[in-house]
């Protein structure tokens, strides 16, 4: 019996060690590699390499630019960029506070950690005289309450989350929030998994503040979202607009990019904006206070302000465009979803006292709980 | 932690003096290893939850039992008792599924005692979230499953299995079953099967054999196959997410939320602790019961 | 034996199938033209094209080795040292470490993770290949230690006494006698402990650097983003590669023992 086990080791010991060699010699040059178009990514980043050192790490979520304009910057500039990707915002100012404002040399992610990550000092004034783009800002989206003077951030996009459905499976037209408590939807709406998001939504729809600091009132929406919990199939953060495509589900509340990325795939989907009232973000880019290559990041910012690079940037990220001279690059075809509503009362999501904190997490709890 | 004074005190199983420093070198690195980056994060996390979570980010370093009186209630009393059903759920499953398995593969012939290994084992080598992704594939509502019994000619609706408690079971269990597999097959495999021929002859009926006999000897196997499908679906909060749509509240996801979204680390760390204490409750109950330091299978 | 029936054979067989229902899934859709899975868009092989030409992955899976690598050698070194040390020594503390030392693989991973993170930002150490490999070593010694633990209760230690009687030094009777008498577990947990590090998600999202990410951390922001016919043709290549291994060292081990007869 020893034997044996002591055989499948030494067979599995050879597995490593061949897989590992295979694995660490195959990496950098891919002979193994079929057809040989392998040879195309080394030669370019031998490219990068040879025309110095300059380097730019940025931090964000996954796909927030086209490939093509990050290899277009690398090229037109030599500056290698580090795509470094983050899950959550709290996940990046936890990174951004451990490494003291330090390695990464340009963030964007959403306002309301933004402020806070403004107030633990993590980041830097920006020096606007650097971006000769900077012009180009709609400055509608300027001013807001994590950046009242525009010293710190570039916004990046913005979005309003909406809801958007299948005509074909939902049988009445949806006018707003409320008529996501339908019994006939039983089982076929999909939400995003921000909690304040999902729950600011259902204060909307009872008309109060989304940013409501009262336990009682915020208990009450617990309760009535309680009672969305047999309607609800999902609740999931990346890829909601899937459960639409892909008929799991037949209503979707979905931040901006998937309203754009769900009609893009499937034109025949309905686009609901909830007449009880809109919530809405903004992404904003900024300067960690100890960035090692700022130099590079203001060259980045810059070159994204820039109008075509940011009706590019724009159209592949399905945010509303936050960018004036741009927005007139649009294409007539996707004004509507690229370019944000007007006339309409919005609501931004902001942070709100440790009480309020506390009961928010709780409701959100309490309804998940209640929808298994 | 006691360190001990000098390797005055090692030396006696060796019986010679200049042989004690030496094998307390030996030990060295694991202890500081061990008190540097297991118990020193651990403490740190013991310490954390009794600090006070700071108005917009961080944490003060003030003393609170808050946190602690904050899992006392109910939403998040039903959190553990939700992970625990499932907990007990997913291991009483494997059990089903895996006893009979290491204890069918343990009476196979040697060659295919070593292909079953081989086929337990390849798994493991390929990403465990691709294979629950392969799974989402199979059970979506338009999926493979659907696809195929349209093909066969059955017409069906859209399957609603994903997304649903079945779904994270499955996930669960299917993510736990090979270490039963191996844990209860190591077991057996280890066994006299003498005893039970013995057991027969003496004309203990087959089933009166089985629970004499074999079950009493593969026990160690079957309760560390317990504790390792356990321990871990108490934690395995991702599966909950991806197959269970987010919908399942475990201490694991809850955990990740106050990380996350809540931003509040202290109520964090005391979920941990507390999770962390049943867990080891449960550990020292396993070595009461079976007078062994170690988990069987694995090692 | 007695009475053979087939149901055994059925049994194991019908649970292994369903064990490679999901896998074989990913290997049939690693050759779907669609991004969808939904929809069967035909044969393609255009996913392992575009796998071959993604500098991220590989840089991924570069780091993975790297970090299952260089963790799994210093869990060795610390693990197998530890175990041979602790049976050794008889001290109160003993138990403590070899409980705390063993806690990694005991306790829920997000747990650690976690507090790897607050422990490593205290201590003021960057996230990157140090935090990842410190956290991998982790839990990576309590495999190795266990696994030789467990060999030296059953190892002959007359071979040991003998070297020693005959004037070997301490060092040396170790790399000459015992060392190659673990060896076996020590490989063994070896592998272990690699696959675990190899197939780390949860701790390694936490401790993860700017510059540094490793595959399975890859495929978690993949699968949550959407682009994953790409990572199912990875996951076909590594499946591969592991069974070729296997099959080849199947095939020497035989003709190995036809030589040798």
């Amino acid at each position: 019996m020893r034997l044996k086990r002591k055989w499948i080791a030494v067979v599995m010991a050879a597995v490593l060690a061949i897989g590992t060699l295979a694995g660490c010699g195959g990496s950098p040059a891919e002979p193994s590699a079929p057809g040989g178009q392998e040879t195309k990514a080394p030669s370019g980043s031998d490219e990068t390499k040879a025309s110095g050192d300059r380097e730019l790490v940025i931090f964000t979520w996954d796909l927030m630019f086209p490939e093509e304009l990050l290899k277009d910057f690398e090229e037109k500039t030599g500056i290698k960029i580090v795509y470094s990707k983050f899950d959550t915002d709290e996940a990046m100012l936890q990174k951004l506070s451990a490494a003291k404002g330090g390695d990464y040399d340009l963030v964007i992610a959403d306002d309301y950690i933004i402020e806070n990550a403004i107030a633990q000092g993590l980041v830097q004034k920006l020096d606007t005289s650097k971006l000769k783009n900077y012009g180009n800002i709609n400055p509608v989206f300027q001013s807001q309450f994590f950046d009242p003077k525009n010293e710190y951030t570039i916004p990046h996009g913005a979005g309003i989350p909406l809801i958007v459905y299948d005509p074909e499976q939902v049988d009445f037209e949806i006018k707003g929030y409320n008529d996501l408590w339908n019994e006939s939807l039983k089982g076929s709406v999909a939400l995003t998994a921000n909690s304040r998001v999902i729950i600011g939504m259902t204060l909307q729809a009872m008309g109060e503040s989304m940013n409501t600091e009262d336990p009682a009132v915020i208990e009450k929406a617990g309760e009535k979202l309680k009672e969305l919990a047999p309607n609800v199939r999902m609740i999931q953060d990346d890829n909601t607009q899937n459960a639409l495509l892909n008929g799991e589900a037949s209503v979707a509340y979905l931040y901006t990019s998937q309203v754009y990325a769900a009609l893009n795939a499937n034109p025949n989907l309905k686009v609901c904006v909830p007449e009880e009232g809109l919530g809405f973000g903004v992404m904003g880019a900024f300067i960690p206070s100890a960035a090692p290559n700022s130099a590079e990041a203001y060259e980045f910012l810059d070159y994204m302000l820039d109008a075509e690079v940011a009706e590019q940037m724009f159209e592949f990220l399905g945010y509303y465009c936050t960018n004036k001279a741009a927005e007139a690059l649009i294409p007539e075809e996707l004004r509507e979803l690229l370019v944000a509503p007007e006339g309409r009362t919005m609501e931004m999501v902001e942070n709100v006292n440790n009480e309020a904190t506390e009961t928010y997490n709780k409701v959100w709890t309490e309804f998940k709980a209640a929808c298994n | 932690m006691s360190r001990p004074a000098s390797g005055a005190a090692a030396g006696k199983i060796g019986g010679a003096g200049r042989r004690s420093r030496g094998v307390w070198l030996t030990a060295l690195p694991l202890y500081l290893f061990t008190i540097v980056f297991v118990a020193g994060p651990l403490v740190y996390m013991l310490v954390l939850s009794f600090q006070t979570k700071a108005e917009g980010w961080g944490v003060e370093q003030v003393f609170t039992w808050n946190n602690y009186l904050r899992i006392l209630d109910p939403v998040y009393l039903d959190t553990f008792l939700q992970s625990l059903k499932l907990a007990v759920s997913t291991t009483l499953l494997v059990v089903l599924i895996g006893y009979p398995f290491g204890y069918f593969m343990a009476k196979l012939s040697q060659a295919w005692k070593r292909r079953m290994m081989m086929l337990i084992m390849i798994p493991f080598w390929t990403s465990s979230l691709i294979r629950l992704y392969g799974w989402m594939i199979l059970l979506q509502a338009k999926g493979a499953v659907y696809q195929t019994v349209r093909f066969l000619g059955f017409d069906i609706d859209p399957l609603k299995v994903l997304y649903t408690y079945p779904a994270v079971l499955i996930g669960m269990v299917y993510a736990l079953l090979p270490f039963m597999m191996l844990s209860v097959y190591s077991s057996a495999e280890k066994m006299d099967w003498s005893l039970v021929e013995a057991a027969r002859d003496l004309g203990a009926s087959p089933m009166k054999a089985f629970l004499s006999v074999t079950l009493k000897l593969t026990m160690p196997g079957l309760l560390s196959g317990v504790i390792l499908t356990f321990v871990p679906s108490m934690g395995l909060f991702f599966i909950a997410d991806i197959l269970g749509g987010n919908k399942i509240v475990l201490v694991g996801s809850l955990i990740q939320d106050q990380l996350t979204r809540g931003a509040d680390w202290p109520f964090a760390a005391a979920l941990a602790v507390v999770l962390m204490i049943m867990t080891t409750l449960l550990i020292f109950l396993y070595q009461k019961v079976t007078h062994s330091t170690e988990l069987e299978g694995l090692f | 034996m007695r009475n053979r029936t087939k149901l055994p054979a059925v049994f194991l067989a019908a649970v292994m199938a369903v064990m490679y229902l999901p896998i074989l899934m990913v290997v049939i859709y690693s050759f779907n033209a669609s991004k969808l899975t939904a929809i069967w868009g035909g044969f393609s092989l255009d996913w392992y094209g575009k796998l071959f030409q993604d500098r991220e992955i590989r840089e991924a899976l570069v780091n993975s080795l790297v970090v299952g690598g260089l963790s799994c050698l210093a869990a060795a070194v610390i693990g197998t040292l530890g175990a041979l040390g602790n049976s050794r020594l008889r001290l109160r503390s003993k138990g403590a470490v070899e409980y705390i030392a063993t806690l990694p693989i005991m306790i829920p991973e997000i747990i650690l993770g976690m507090v790897f993170l607050a422990f490593f930002s205290l201590l003021d150490l960057p996230n990157g290949m140090l935090t990842l490999v410190i956290a991998h070593t982790a839990f990576c010694i309590p495999y190795i230690y266990m696994m030789v633990k467990a060999r030296l209760v059953g190892m002959d230690h007359s071979l040991e006494e003998a070297a020693r009687d005959l004037g070997a030094t301490p060092v040396r009777t170790f790399f000459t006698v015992t060392l190659p008498l673990l060896l076996p577990a020590v490989a063994s947990g070896c592998l272990l402990a690699f696959a675990m590090s190899f197939d780390d998600v949860i701790i390694s999202i936490f401790v993860t650097g700017p510059k540094v990410t490793t595959l399975p951390v890859k495929i978690y922001t993949q699968m949550k983003t959407g682009v994953t016919p790409e990572i199912n043709a990875l996951c076909t290549v590594m499946l591969g590669v592991t069974v070729m291994v296997l099959l080849l060292s199947g095939l020497f081990r035989r003709l190995g023992r036809r030589t040798g007869q």
